[in-house]
């Protein structure tokens, strides 16, 4: 017994066992992927910047400025101004900014969101944000119906 | 004409061994260490007073900031506790969940605890191994709440969505390979020499000055005191599994790598369990939109993987809480670091901190 413990401290045995380890897994496929060139697929639910929607069939923008989600945000990110409809009945988005700066891509906006079927406020996937200019951060309605005008640097 | 003297050496705040920016005034004698002083705050962010100005759902995510190695134990403390000052009922669809994702953050988080820890010592290899498994768990969460750290993933009263089509298959694929994956890091560490003359003996922390300190978790059962609040004082649906508390007794750095590696293969087994019985239904309870607690106190415990991780809220009835308390465990912990690290050399420190296993943002808040 003390002479097979001697004997195992001598030829390194626990080393070369975590050295097989290594050697396996040199031969296991990658899991990473070389970003700027392939990228990952994401989940359905993936939590990118918040952005609004206009409705598939009609093409109206969905946003009736009831301002809950301005109302839940942690942040602060979101500013509405509306005024009421000449007629009197419901409002008129004027204007409708979210500060991405500021915005902690918790989703909480979306969970209120009245409209129906689909919230007029969503978390889109996009992630890639890169800018020379604190301005650019700040999205106003058209930017976050139709996405921002996405910048391409040449390698 | 020769003289020897006491030196201060300053560790951090920018170290990479310190798991963020904490700072440690070391007085050395020699090599050894005589007296520590842990200067802590650089992350502090004041979360406790800005939850007195946000309503009881938006301090969700603020939860998530806290502890971000763990965050769907903030969440779940959190949501938990309103509820308790509530009296909800959430459905069992929902609590079954909330122990699969949280008992998977669990394994999540004691993988990066490995993987740094090791990587402190020197033992690079596993840190790759382990943030490989992570990567699965993380794209789990992806799947279930859309996001990778700051999950954000429970509302008060159950959550926000059911698991999506073919999330449960996955969950049973990683709860089926991870013991076998675990298997190589035992293989690579637990006989390895250097990895036993690194741990074995260090930062010892016996059970009555743990107790002391309060010290919970996974440092408080490496010193034989077998506590743990999931056993203790079940909350969730925990009386229903089937799971063993590791206790060990000789206090030091090895025995904490054992106790955690034990509990990746327990909550393995919680997870099989609560897949097993996932019951059918609804998943959010009936809140109103605009959450009053009634007026009084409560604090509400959950054992994180670092410890007990409590909340305490005290409402005067308005839909924003009166004084918001965090109990976090790293805070807690970090306090007994000079007692175990006195008289030990410097090297060990390095050990010491990663056995703790703290996170900044959780000892600063």
């Amino acid at each position: 017994m003390i002479f097979g413990n001697l004997l195992r401290k001598f030829l390194l045995l626990e080393l070369w066992q975590g050295m097989w380890v290594t050697l396996k897994n040199q031969f296991r496929p990658h899991i990473t992927v070389e970003y700027p060139r392939e990228t990952l697929e994401f989940a359905p639910r993936f939590r990118g910047v918040p952005r609004l929607r206009r409705d598939p069939q009609t093409g109206e923008e969905l946003c009736i400025s009831c301002l809950l989600c301005e109302a839940i945000c942690p942040t602060e990110c979101i500013s509405i101004v509306s005024e009421k409809k000449a007629d009197g009945k419901g409002k008129d988005l004027v204007s409708f900014t979210i500060n991405y700066e500021r915005c902690c891509f918790c989703g909480l906006c979306v969970d209120p969101c009245p409209t129906k079927p689909i919230t007029a406020i969503y978390m889109s996937h996009d992630y890639e944000f890169a800018g020379y200019d604190r301005d650019v951060y700040v999205a106003d309605r058209r930017e976050l119906v139709d996405g921002l005008p996405v910048k391409l640097y040449d390698r | 004409m020769f003289r020897t003297e006491m030196m201060d050496i300053n560790m951090g705040p920018q170290h990479p061994a310190t798991h963020g920016v904490l700072r440690l005034k070391l007085l050395l004698d020699g090599e050894t260490v005589t007296d520590t002083d842990v200067i802590i705050g650089y992350l502090h962010r004041g979360v406790e007073k800005l939850c007195e100005t946000k309503n009881y759902h938006m301090i969700e995510p603020y939860t998530d900031r806290l502890d971000y190695v763990a965050a769907m134990y903030e969440n779940l403390g959190y949501v938990e506790t309103v509820e308790k000052l509530m009296g909800v009922k959430v459905p069992e669809r929902a609590e079954y969940i909330r122990v699969i994702t949280a008992e998977l953050q669990r394994i999540a988080s004691h993988l990066v605890w490995l993987g740094t820890h090791a990587l402190d010592i020197g033992a690079m290899t596993v840190f790759f191994y382990c943030f490989r498994e992570r990567e699965i768990i993380l794209d789990l969460f992806e799947a279930f709440c859309g996001a990778r750290l700051t999950y954000n993933a429970y509302r008060i009263g159950g959550l926000p969505w059911d698991l999506p089509p073919g999330w449960t298959d996955r969950a049973r694929h990683f709860v089926k390979i991870f013991p076998e994956r675990q298997k190589e890091y035992d293989t690579l560490l637990t006989k390895n020499r250097i990895w036993l003359g690194r741990t074995k003996g260090v930062g010892i922390l016996r059970a009555e000055d743990a107790i002391d300190f309060g010290v919970t978790g996974p440092c408080l059962r490496s010193a034989g005191v077998d506590y743990d609040l999931r056993k203790a004082h079940p909350y969730s649906v925990y009386d229903r599994f089937q799971f063993d508390v590791p206790v060990t007794y000789n206090c030091d750095t090895y025995d904490r790598y054992l106790i955690r590696m034990e509990e990746m293969r327990q909550s393995t087994r919680i997870v099989e369990q609560a897949l097993d019985h996932l019951p059918a239904g609804e998943v959010m309870a009936k809140v109103p939109k605009r959450i009053k607690p009634p007026a009084g106190e409560v604090y509400h415990t959950v054992e994180g993987p670092r410890g007990e991780l409590g909340f305490y809220i005290v409402s005067q009835g308005e839909d924003k809480p009166y004084r918001m308390r965090f109990r976090s465990p790293s805070f807690v912990n970090l306090q007994a670091l000079p007692h175990m690290i006195r008289g030990s050399l410097v090297a060990d420190v390095v050990a010491v901190i990663g056995t703790l296993d703290i996170v900044l943002g959780d000892v600063d808040r």
